[in-house]
């Protein structure tokens, strides 16, 4: 039972305040431009929340046949405060209980949420540029409308891009200073023998 | 120092990823070098463009003139709308311009202009405009840029699919856009298959001075009639509309009239009907509908109530109309040069059907058909197709055409022009406009001789382009340059209203037939005053005419009196000036009208009721001449009942002979 | 009795524009103008007879009614422009006519027509009168000035 260095305690404290930048910044964001909006739709999506300019997109959208994007549409947003809260938790107890085993499962539930994260921003990324309204006005043969998962896709006349916004970099941020404070941890440890 | 080395690698991996990102996002749209553009618009001060742009106005009910390619504006043309600026639709002669059925309607929705043409070019006589709300179609003449001549359509929902011209100015086409029941029916909306029908009125006009007058009126079945052109050489005789809402659908149009994969293009026979018609099988209808006509000799208009149509239906007369399947919602119809490709722009459609004249013929006598709707047979799709263009761009709209066997094609979703050769049907070129554009012109492009040159987009959304005003802006109109195999962007400019479509015209056809005055000579209006020695005051009961003379500076009579509270006075003005471009303008303090606007040898007349005793100045609001602000006078009004003398006089003090 | 008069009208004298530029107007205009006291303008000479053309007279009346009247008193009084009185003894009557139809010539280039702007401080107007007519009107003035 390894106990942490000073500064890795540090860190760690460092990495789970990081985290509660979330509850106040948005997360990620999807641009989108088109020769018409030359400014450029904006919609970013906080901890709890889709922001911006969503009822333009839904509106532009449902030409084509895709739903609205409301809140109701994310039960995500129902228990991703809690999961947030919950890794800031152990984070901060990860520090107090001082053993490394406690920093690397700290990580290690870092990394497992952000890749949840993006598989579940596909699941429903996927349902919402392939389940269309057989009804809509223009249908394009073969066409989907699915938003990138990551970087930048054209759709239709509308080039789309989707990465993390402000709270997003924060959160890699903090992952980084997790994972980075893993191998402080274990160089340090090599070092000795 | 290794902790230190540490965080340093854990800082740059993040900036890394960061910078990878932001490398991924796109750059908003890219500022568009155009190299001598400018040096292609300029037309230096006292030269003249090469070529008049016509205008639709859109809501504003005018038309707007404008040089190409300088984008400057010349002047607007008021047409449905009152204008106060010159008291169009204000003063006493020009108001019965705007009668109706409805009575006095002061506005209109104005789509489309067609310019006459002769062998199916230009020859420079009229403007022809259509009123899409309450439907009516305009003659303007391009002599003196007024509209000379108003018909209102009757059984119309709504005059969209018009004035679109026979390649002789023959006839006018005038479509309803909503099918209606016809003879103002009172039956349940959801009747709409059952009672609803369209109505396409085929309106004749005199070759010689082109007084219009509706010949007949085809009866439809009932759907939505778009745009129309009309055939021309081989195809002369014939005439195409785009149909939607073939669903026959009455709520929530969006969604229920985009339902089939396919709508119609409507080809009609009109010389077959024009045969029916004389042979006396057209039905007598009864209706209601005002014609206005202008004379420039009385400066006058008049308004007159005519009340029968003839009507064929079609539905009786198998061979005058074919429905051609076209891919969904089609907008523009549009019929290239040589009159043998009729292409349709379904604007819902990932594709561009393009027909061919002859191969409708080949399947109207082959019977190729694939069915029929309400009995009217419907030609078998690939029975009529040259070819269809794939993967154009997104929202096909309208296309027009150069000199070069070359289709231009608005894109509204996508925002461009795409260029396109109309026989084999190859993509050339694509230009981003700003943004979204409705219609296009090139010079000539609906003709057999289409000037080429240039091509006109004219947007819908404006946004950034000029210096913002607020919420309201602007239209947005680009010019590019099309002599070349690529379009290449010159010019922003600004337009008024919105504009639809719209054409233009080289200005050597026009300019040397531009009116420059009225004669006085010529003068046939009631109330001119020929010269000073005419000018005067009567009384008719409680109507006061006051025949006035302006010349620069002064106003004769200018001081009036003898007018009482309760009577109604007319102004009317006739300006003696012969020489160009020497308007007089005539105001009164509290007129509730407007002022009005006196060319050269022409008389206008301003009525005015005055609401309080006391003396109130008039005077000249065009800036006529150095001694333009002495160019006034004062009327006295007398309280009701009141013995003042009536007298009137200029230059005469009182107390000296 | 119309063929008696003879107006020569020389087509190939008919002057610029004014803003066509080029040249020295007012050296132009003399090498131009034989006779400076006839004007600038398209009538070189007019033949007047005696006694006057009563057909002319009437037209010249109601054309001046109409399209002078407003500016031009018959008397000597200066209201617009100056009274008629007297003018066809104070003035060629070339210089008359050429006043009438070529009034924006005359008043850019000839000394006279200049004294009378600065005098009325009013630009006479272009009344679109044809040569016929004024040619009409020039009887009527020697009519006014008693002429018979």
């Amino acid at each position: 039972m390894k106990k942490l260095k000073p500064l890795s305690r540090i860190l760690i404290i460092l990495s789970a305040v990081l985290m509660v930048s979330g509850y106040f910044l948005p997360l990620w964001q999807i641009l989108m431009w088109a020769p018409q909006y030359p400014e450029g739709l904006d919609m970013q999506i906080w901890i709890n929340d889709i922001k911006g300019d969503v009822k333009i997109i839904s509106a532009l959208n449902h030409y084509i046949g895709m739903r609205h994007i409301e809140v109701s549409m994310f039960p995500e947003f129902q228990y991703m405060i809690y999961i947030v809260g919950f890794l800031i938790a152990f984070g901060l107890l990860a520090s107090l209980v001082n053993r490394r085993f406690m920093l690397v499962t700290f990580t290690t539930l870092i990394i497992a949420c952000a890749l949840a994260a993006l598989v579940d921003f596909y699941l429903w990324g996927y349902d919402y540029g392939h389940n269309l309204d057989p009804t809509a006005p223009i249908i394009v043969p073969g066409m989907s409308y699915q938003p990138p998962l990551i970087g930048t896709k054209q759709l239709l006349n509308f080039t789309a891009f989707s990465g993390p916004d402000i709270g997003g970099w924060i959160f890699i941020a903090s992952g980084i200073l997790a994972i980075g404070t893993v191998v402080f941890e274990f160089k340090r440890f090599h070092n000795k023998i | 120092m290794k902790t230190r080395t540490t965080i340093f690698k854990m800082l740059a991996l993040l900036i890394g990823t960061a910078a990878v990102f932001s490398s991924c996002k796109p750059k908003g749209p890219a500022d568009v070098a155009m190299g001598d553009a400018a040096s292609k618009v300029y037309v230096a001060p006292g030269k003249y463009d090469e070529f008049y742009n016509i205008v639709s106005g859109g809501f504003n009910g005018q038309i707007a003139v404008y040089g190409i390619p300088s984008g400057r504006l010349f002047k607007i043309l008021p047409v449905f709308s009152v204008f106060p600026e010159s008291g169009y639709g204000y003063s006493e002669e020009t108001k019965p311009m705007l009668n109706t059925s409805h009575g006095f309607v002061p506005w209109d929705d104005l789509h489309h202009i067609a310019l006459s043409t002769t062998k199916g070019e230009h020859d420079g006589r009229w403007i022809f405009a259509n009123g899409n709300n309450t439907p009516r179609v305009a003659r303007v003449s391009f002599k003196s840029f007024r509209t000379e001549e108003i018909l209102e359509i009757p059984n119309s929902g709504g005059n969209h699919s018009s004035p679109f011209i026979t390649e002789n100015t023959e006839y006018l086409v005038a479509g309803t856009r909503f099918s209606i029941p016809m003879d103002n029916k009172d039956v349940p909306i959801s009747s709409y298959k059952e009672n609803f029908k369209g109505s396409i009125s085929f309106v004749k006009i005199d070759p010689v001075n082109g007084h219009m007058n509706i010949a007949f009126q085809l009866r439809t079945p009932g759907f939505n009639y778009d745009l129309s052109r009309a055939g021309k050489g081989p195809s002369h005789g014939w005439f195409f509309f785009s149909c939607y809402n073939t669903e026959q659908a009455y709520t929530l149009l969006e969604v229920n009239a985009s339902q089939k994969d396919k709508d119609f293009i409507m080809a009609v026979n009109w010389k077959k009907a024009e045969e029916y018609i004389a042979q006396g099988k057209g039905k007598t209808e009864k209706v209601r509908y005002a014609h206005n006509t202008y004379d420039d000799k009385t400066h006058s208009a008049t308004s007159k109530m005519e009340n029968e149509v003839l009507v064929l239906d079609v539905s009786e007369f198998p061979d005058i109309v074919y429905f051609i399947p076209c891919a969904k919602s089609p907008h523009g119809c549009d019929v290239d040069p040589t009159g043998e490709y009729i292409v349709g722009s379904g604007k819902l459609a990932a594709m561009m059907p393009v027909f061919s004249f002859t191969k409708i013929q080949n399947a109207i006598a082959n019977k190729d058909y694939e069915g029929d709707f309400n009995g009217i047979p419907v030609i078998k799709y690939e029975a009529a197709l040259h070819g269809e263009v794939k993967k154009p761009g997104l929202g096909p709209l309208h296309t027009e055409f150069d000199e070069k066997g070359n289709a231009y094609t608005s894109m509204f979703v996508s925002s461009e022009i795409v260029k396109w050769n109309v026989k084999t049907l190859e993509i050339l070129d694509r230009v981003p406009t700003y943004y979204s554009i409705g219609h296009l012109s090139v010079p000539g492009g609906p003709t057999a001789k289409p000037h080429g040159k240039y091509v006109i987009a004219y947007n819908k959304i404006t946004k950034d382009r000029y210096l913002p005003t607020g919420p309201e802006l602007s239209q947005s109109a680009q010019l590019y340059d099309i002599s070349g195999d690529k379009m290449r962007l010159l010019l922003d400019f600004p337009t008024v209203g919105e504009p639809h479509y719209a054409e233009a015209i080289p200005a050597s056809m026009i300019t040397p037939t531009s009116t420059k005055i009225y004669k006085i000579e010529e003068n046939e209006h009631q109330y001119a005053a020929k010269g000073e020695a005419q000018a005067k005051v009567e009384r008719k009961g409680n109507e006061i005419h006051v025949y006035m003379t302006a010349i620069r500076s002064h106003l004769t009579p200018d001081n009036i009196e003898g007018v009482r509270l309760g009577d109604e006075v007319f102004f009317h003005v006739t300006n003696l000036e012969q020489d160009w471009d020497v308007p007089h303008g005539f105001a009164i303090k509290g007129a509730a009208n407007a002022e009005i606007l006196i060319m050269p040898g022409e008389t206008q007349t301003l009525k005015w009721k005055p609401l309080t005793t006391g003396v109130v100045p008039f005077y000249c609001t065009d800036f006529c001449s150095a001694l333009h602000q002495e160019m006034s006078g004062y009327i006295r009004i007398s309280p009701a009942g009141s013995n003042t003398p009536l007298k009137f006089s200029t230059g005469k003090i009182e107390g000296q002979p | 009795m119309l063929s008696l008069i003879s107006l020569t009208m020389l087509a190939a004298c008919a002057p610029d524009r004014p803003n066509a530029g080029g040249g020295d107007p007012a050296k132009t205009a003399v090498e131009e103008i034989a006779d400076p006291t006839k004007g600038l303008g398209q009538i070189k000479s007019v033949t007047l007879n005696t006694p006057l053309e009563q057909e002319r007279i009437g037209r010249g009346k109601a054309i001046y009614d109409m399209k002078c009247s407003a500016c031009h008193k018959l008397t000597d009084q200066r209201v617009v422009g100056p009274g008629w009185k007297d003018v066809t003894k104070k003035r060629k009557p070339e210089w008359i006519m050429n006043m009438i139809t070529n009034v924006d010539m005359m008043l850019d280039e000839d000394p006279e027509a200049q004294k009378l702007l600065e005098l009325c401080l009013m630009r006479m107007p272009n009344q679109n009168v044809s040569l016929g007519d004024a040619r009409d009107i020039l009887e009527f003035m020697r009519e006014n000035d008693g002429e018979k």
